[in-house]
């Protein structure tokens, strides 16, 4: 239907998005970067520090665009990354 | 004269015609001598007798034309009388009873285009009516019997739009016993009915009527229902077209039990549609509620998945019926149907264009739509009517008509039809829930024209809704309390008004579909200058397009209310089913003869076809006609330069043979007028019915179309002397053939360049398009023509006759 949408919808507040927590283990990282290229919603790059291993592990550019799809956990190769849901309280 | 031997042997011997003049009590014979025209037409080559009688068409008149065929053995029959649009069954059919072929009949129209034009002088009017009787008499000797083509109709039926006309016309077409395929290019049928919350003048709930009528369509077992789907190819013609329709995947299977877990922990959202962005949805959805089928979709222009890659596999594992799969891929599915009813529906009006009203900028500026969404119980907000601003339910109300709707800012001049009504009943709604809101009504009129309307209007007053004569020029919003200020002036007191308000809602109007232009295309239909599809006929054949087995219904043929919707969807349901009890349909024998010998391949004839009836066989070099498809314009005959194509009934010959005749005698006084059938003959016979008095000396010659007026015509016309030509036809894009009169126009304009080059005044020949109605234009055109051939010189004519020589070459 080809009618331009622009407002905030009423109820984006009610809808409870859950928020990530990224963990990354740097130094079990190898650099390969899948978590980085294929992560949907662009969460990580990679990072200027160099870890055991002598790479560049990735870093989380904006920790509130994750929305917990996993894929960065399942394709690492090296066990490095998993996100959990951030457990709050109230507001977080 | 190959034809007249051609024509002879066909009926086997000579040609013998018989000539009737018709009194028709005093119509003719007060200003025709009819006894003189008769015996004029005795003496005319082929005429074997002439007989005036008083009423050619009664049953006695009938029955001599009918005895007169088997005793004096005549093989062709000319009637001078009436119009050929009124009469020319009536006698065709007697010819047939008698044995001849009926398109060895012929008519000279010496009442509506002679007696009734020229009611004050005899002597011209019966020298006109000779005249006609001659050019009949000329083309009468030319006819060709015909057989006319039986096609058969698949009986199947295509709709395309599933919104409640689509929905009303499969259900009606399914109930009949006819296959149905509905088509939706969203995901759910529906339409703009299942958006708005109640319905006018009864103030019914429009999802509940609707609801059960989408659910029988689900699952009516003659009813294939393809949603998600859009139409990407069709041809063919009246009874045999070949559909294809594109359907994209849903990447959810019909296993799909609706239970909305998907919807649940998909972590992708997005403002929905169908609330116009007053709510969410997420990247699997359903667009509403009760949606048919209420399968789910993944629109995948969201979901974090891209083809062949799956990230998130959240909506699978929540899935207990294992419904979802991504490796769903567009489809195609070819259909074969006999008819296609188009109920595309509208757009709303975006007023964004219009920066004075400020939507889009101001947050309580909402339009009517948006309201629909926000009054309904099933909506975002519950049913309370709140405004976006701060959610709280607004005290001071304004509604604003004709947004979009009758104001040439807009480039919208048609009036919408349903936002009047909309308006009262939304009002009324508000007054329902909240009975102390001040409501305010800003219009031009209030166009309270339907059963039940006026009561409603009158309702609404009585509750104290607030009606103001006059559009507000601009609104302004109060930066801190985000209140409106809406200022205009009050044309039924004559002073300007100022007035704060929490909420505006714009009544906006309705508008063609964007996508409009792909079935016009894909149909070959025609748009009225507003853009929505043109009718065969705005009075009785109102359901009807133009192109042969399709049907309107709904708004794609103008705005309209549900109720009207419905009963338009039900007509285009009799109609489609019409021709699909039959079985098969006639086409009337006025289709191209072809001369493949002189068909050079060109194509330009297949560029004309305002029906893409001719086509290119590659192989062969030379093109090929597809009867049925044929609309019977003959505008691909007036087009070939290598004389390959003509007309069935309207041929070269025939035509050129009439012109002669005109031009015989006193060509220099004389106008050849050559009209179509369906605009500027109709005009002149309406000028006739209405006895609107005009010149004697101008001479129509009918064709269907005035696209099959060949530049060779206009140019013998002049060769032969005559003072002026006349070629009328339809407005353009009133064309009863889609587009052939603009070809018309070129040609006419190709021939002024032309006239100019040989130093000839253009004035002499005139372009008329003039409606059924405008008898009263083609009067004054006549009249106005007499002024220009009583000026043409002879050198003039000599000079014209010199510079189309050529033309009397064409025999």
């Amino acid at each position: 239907m080809p009618v331009r949408i622009w407002r905030t919808p009423l109820d984006i507040e009610k809808v409870k998005r859950p928020k990530a927590e990224i963990h990354i283990i740097k130094d079990q990282c190898k650099g390969c970067g899948f978590c980085i290229q294929f992560c949907p919603k662009d969460v990580l790059e990679e990072s200027e520090e160099i870890n055991e291993r002598g790479v560049h592990p990735p870093r989380v550019v904006d920790e509130s665009r994750c929305v917990l799809c996993g894929f960065c956990t399942s394709i690492c190769p090296d066990f490095a990354i998993f996100v959990v849901e951030k457990q709050c309280k109230k507001e977080c | 004269m190959g034809e007249k031997e051609d024509a002879e042997s066909t009926v086997g011997g000579a040609i013998r015609i018989g000539v009737y003049v018709c009194h028709c009590g005093l119509n003719i014979a007060g200003s025709v001598d009819c006894e003189e025209v008769a015996k004029f037409a005795a003496t005319l080559p082929y005429v074997v007798l002439a007989k005036d009688n008083r009423y050619t068409c009664s049953d006695q008149g009938q029955e001599l034309i009918k005895s007169d065929i088997r005793e004096h053995k005549l093989n062709r029959v000319v009637v001078a009388s009436c119009s050929p649009r009124l009469h020319e069954p009536t006698f065709r059919k007697a010819c047939e009873e008698a044995g001849l072929n009926k398109y060895l009949f012929e008519m000279a129209n010496i009442r509506e285009q002679c007696s009734w034009v020229h009611l004050h002088d005899r002597k011209a009017a019966t020298e006109k009516a000779k005249d006609l009787v001659k050019m009949a008499v000329a083309k009468a000797a030319l006819l060709q019997p015909a057989e006319e083509i039986e096609v058969p109709i698949i009986r199947k039926a295509l709709v395309i739009g599933g919104g409640v006309a689509g929905i009303q016309a499969a259900l009606d077409l399914a109930d009949t016993g006819y296959k149905v395929y509905l088509v939706e290019k969203e995901p759910s049928i529906g339409g703009r009915m299942a958006q708005i919350d109640k319905t006018f003048p009864t103030m019914d709930c429009s999802i509940c009527i609707l609801a059960p009528k989408m659910s029988d369509v689900g699952h009516h077992p003659n009813i294939e229902l393809l949603t998600n789907s859009e139409i990407v190819y069709v041809k063919g013609y009246i009874g045999n077209f070949h559909v294809k329709v594109m359907k994209k995947p849903r990447y959810v299977t019909d296993d799909c039990t609706a239970c909305g877990e998907c919807a649940k922990v998909c972590p992708v959202i997005a403002p929905n549609e169908f609330d116009i962005g007053l709510a969410i949805r997420h990247a699997v959805y359903t667009p509403f509620a009760q949606a048919v089928p209420s399968t789910y979709t993944i629109d995948l222009n969201l979901c974090l998945n891209k083809e062949n890659i799956i990230l998130c596999d959240k909506c699978i594992k929540a899935c207990e019926a294992q419904a979802i799969n991504f490796e769903m891929k567009p489809e195609t599915v070819e259909l074969g149907v006999g008819t296609i009813i188009v109920a595309t529906g509208a757009d709303v009006f975006d007023p964004s264009s219009l920066p004075n009203y400020g939507y889009g900028k101001y947050l309580n500026v909402i339009t009517s739509l948006e309201f629909e969404r926000l009054i309904n119980a099933g909506g975002p907000s519950g049913g309370h009517l709140i405004r976006p601003s701060d959610l709280q339910i607004p005290k001071r109300v304004a509604f604003i008509q004709c947004v979009g709707s009758r104001s040439e800012k807009s480039g919208r001049l048609y009036c919408s039809n349903v936002c009047c009504m909309n308006t009262i009943k939304d009002s009324l709604l508000i007054k329902e829930h909240w009975p102390e809101t001040e409501i305010y009504v800003f219009y031009i009129d209030i166009r309270a024209y339907g059963k039940g309307f006026e009561d409603l209007y009158q309702r609404a007053k009585k509750e104290g809704v607030i009606f103001i004569r006059g559009l507000p020029a601009e609104i302004i919003e109060d930066r801190k309390t985000r209140n409106l200020w809406l200022t205009g002036e009050n044309t039924l007191q004559k002073e300007l008004y100022k007035e704060n308000v929490d909420m505006v809602i714009l009544s906006i109007g309705l508008e063609p579909r964007k996508d409009s232009e792909i079935i016009q295309r894909l149909l070959t239909l025609s748009r009225t200058q507003d853009g929505f599809f043109m009718e065969a006929h705005p009075k009785l054949r109102p359901v009807d397009a133009a192109t042969g087995g399709i049907f309107f219904a709904g708004c794609a043929e103008g705005p309209k209310d549900i109720k009207d919707s419905v009963t338009q969807a039900s007509a285009a349901t009799a109609r489609a089913g019409i021709l699909m009890a039959k079985g098969k349909v006639i086409v009337e024998a006025i289709t191209p003869i072809f001369d493949p010998e002189k068909c050079k391949a060109c194509g330009l004839c297949i560029k004309v076809c305002p029906y893409n009836a001719i086509t290119l066989n590659e192989e062969l070099k030379r093109i090929e006609i597809i009867e049925a498809a044929c609309g019977g314009c003959g505008t691909c005959a007036a087009e070939c330069p290598f004389g390959a194509l003509t007309q069935n009934h309207f041929t070269d010959k025939q035509i050129l043979a009439q012109i002669d005749a005109i031009t015989e005698h006193d060509a220099e006084k004389k106008i050849v007028a050559f009209c179509c059938n369906w605009c500027a003959y109709a005009g002149a016979d309406f000028a006739g019915v209405s006895r609107m008095q005009y010149p004697p000396n101008v001479r129509i010659i009918r064709t269907m179309c005035s696209g099959r007026i060949a530049p060779k015509f206009v140019e013998r016309a002049f060769a032969r002397g005559a003072a002026a030509v006349l070629v009328a036809g339809c407005h353009p894009g009133d064309c009863h053939y889609i587009n052939a009169n603009y070809h018309t126009q070129k040609r006419v304009e190709r021939l002024w360049k032309k006239m100019k080059q040989h130093g000839l005044n253009r004035e002499r020949l005139q372009l008329l398009w003039a409606s059924a109605a405008e008898g009263e234009r083609f009067a004054s055109k006549i009249r106005e023509m007499q002024a220009i051939t009583d000026k043409v010189a002879p050198e003039e004519i000599e000079t014209a006759k010199k510079a189309f020589e050529k033309a009397l070459g064409e025999v």
